[in-house]
């Protein structure tokens, strides 16, 4: 597992001397900036109508504005992990190098979700200014960005997978872009169906997902779910991996 | 040593290599003479474990390397054709990951160690993005030496350069006779008159001629 490490190490640093990564890192905060004043001068004028919920809770999966940027973030995040290596021809001198396949994904995997704790983190700055001018939930932040991470590992997982199957950067941005949105638009089946197809809608719906843990709530079937598509995309990576081998 | 037995591969219904066996003992500099399209890339790529060969054997210094891949790819130094880099990195960065994906323990000597024998220590800092052809296919033949592994696997090591580097690039590769078993592929003659000791003759995936083998009957 040390060169799982090693590919984790060189991953994250091409990754950061690259200028996409600080030009999704800045477009991600100037929308998170938007949404958030939005938010916060929604809930200042309608303090009424707002009920339990607050800028915090509305901003961390209360609405659709948390997803949407995320539909072209993680694809963008996620790209490049192994589709960059074919389209460059280095999968050539990494796949003859002394390591499985395992080390290669769970490397790549290791330093997506570092890039999507990186996303994150900033946002910090957004419980801080609310505890300056009223009072935070802290608990309930905590588990929000617990639930963050948690979606997180099976969203990078997702796009580790596209990034495995493309040929190259472009095909694994779209591929991982359907992916995520087909997952994103069954969660509003919750609203549509009733009976079992209700109840399934809901189970998978990431909106769903996210407005529990904002709340403070974390519920492990999310944590069950997200857990399971994790481990079953990271493992099809491998197997994709392998399988090249033998195209 | 490398020992191939009635290596195959096809791609879809095409034979890319049909039932190709040859042996190159160890200190052997041994050229892979074909023209394009000949199914030398496919050879290598399949002595490297890049490409799983549809049927056939492969020892590398005895040991099994279908079984063994890993086991078999530690003992290989490999510049694949192109020579794909990492742009972005400047070259002893490349090298010292490198390094450490094989497993070297003392990475700084092997890292100086490599870029000295492939004679680039001049470059060391430059980003390898920057760099020229002849520069790069170094940087690529620093990497393959890198480990320090018995047995060096080239494809196409001089394509691109001029005649000058070519010259280099040649003295470079006699410099490891008795050293280091070598198999380089390449489609000219004269590059094998060169710098090999033998001569493997491939041409559309088969074996056409090899005589080491011819001599031995």
């Amino acid at each position: 597992m040390m060169s799982a490490w090693v590919i984790m190490r060189r991953e994250l640093a091409s990754f950061f001397v690259s200028p996409l990564a600080y030009v999704v890192l800045t477009s991600w905060l100037m929308w998170n900036g938007v949404v958030f004043w939005v938010l916060t001068e929604f809930y200042a004028r309608n303090a009424v109508a707002s009920g339990a919920a607050t800028p915090l809770s509305a901003f961390f999966g209360g609405s659709s504005l948390f997803f949407i940027p995320l539909l072209v973030f993680v694809p963008v995040l996620t790209m490049r992990l192994l589709a960059a290596e074919k389209q460059s021809g280095t999968i050539e001198t990494l796949m003859t190098a002394p390591v499985s396949e395992a080390s290669v994904v769970l490397g790549k995997y290791g330093a997506s979700i570092v890039m999507w704790c990186v996303l994150w983190a900033p946002t910090l700055i957004y419980a801080w200014i609310m505890s300056q001018h009223g009072s935070v939930d802290w608990g309930a932040t905590v588990a929000s960005y617990f639930g963050i991470l948690s979606l997180g590992a099976y969203f990078m997982a997702v796009g580790l997978l596209m990034s495995a199957l493309a040929p190259n950067q472009i095909i694994a941005a779209v591929l991982s872009f359907v992916a995520l949105g087909v997952l994103f638009t069954f969660g509003i089946g919750e609203f549509v169906f009733d009976g079992a197809m209700r109840e399934l809608c809901a189970y998978l719906s990431m909106w769903s997902h996210m407005q529990s843990f904002s709340k403070g709530v974390v519920d492990t079937r999310y944590l069950v779910f997200d857990a399971s598509v994790t481990i079953l995309a990271v493992g099809l990576s491998i197997g994709a991996l392998k399988a090249r081998r033998h195209a | 040593m490398i020992e191939v037995e009635s290596l195959s591969r096809r791609y879809g219904n095409r034979w890319a290599v049909r039932d190709v066996s040859f042996r190159v003992a160890t200190g052997e500099i041994v050229g892979f003479l074909g023209p394009n399209g000949a199914g030398k890339t496919t050879t290598l790529r399949m002595l490297t474990g890049y490409l799983a060969p549809s049927s056939g054997a492969i020892r590398i210094d005895g040991i099994e390397a279908l079984q063994h891949p890993i086991h078999a790819r530690q003992r290989l130094g490999y510049m694949p054709e192109g020579v794909p880099l990492y742009r972005e990195m400047r070259v002893y960065e490349y090298l010292r990951h490198r390094a450490a994906l094989k497993g070297v323990a003392e990475v700084s000597d092997a890292v100086d160690r490599s870029l000295e024998r492939a004679g680039v220590t001049d470059a060391r800092r430059r980003i390898i993005g920057q760099l020229s052809k002849g520069y790069r296919q170094r940087v690529g033949l620093a990497e393959a030496l890198i480990a320090d592994p018995p047995i060096l696997i080239l494809d196409e090591p001089t394509s691109g350069l001029d005649p000058n580097q070519v010259r280099q690039f040649r003295e470079l590769v006699r410099s490891f006779r008795h050293d280091k078993t070598v198999l380089l592929s390449t489609h000219i003659l004269s590059e094998v008159e060169a710098v090999c000791d033998r001569v493997i003759i491939i041409h559309a995936g088969l074996k056409v001629a090899d005589p080491s083998t011819e001599r031995e009957r």
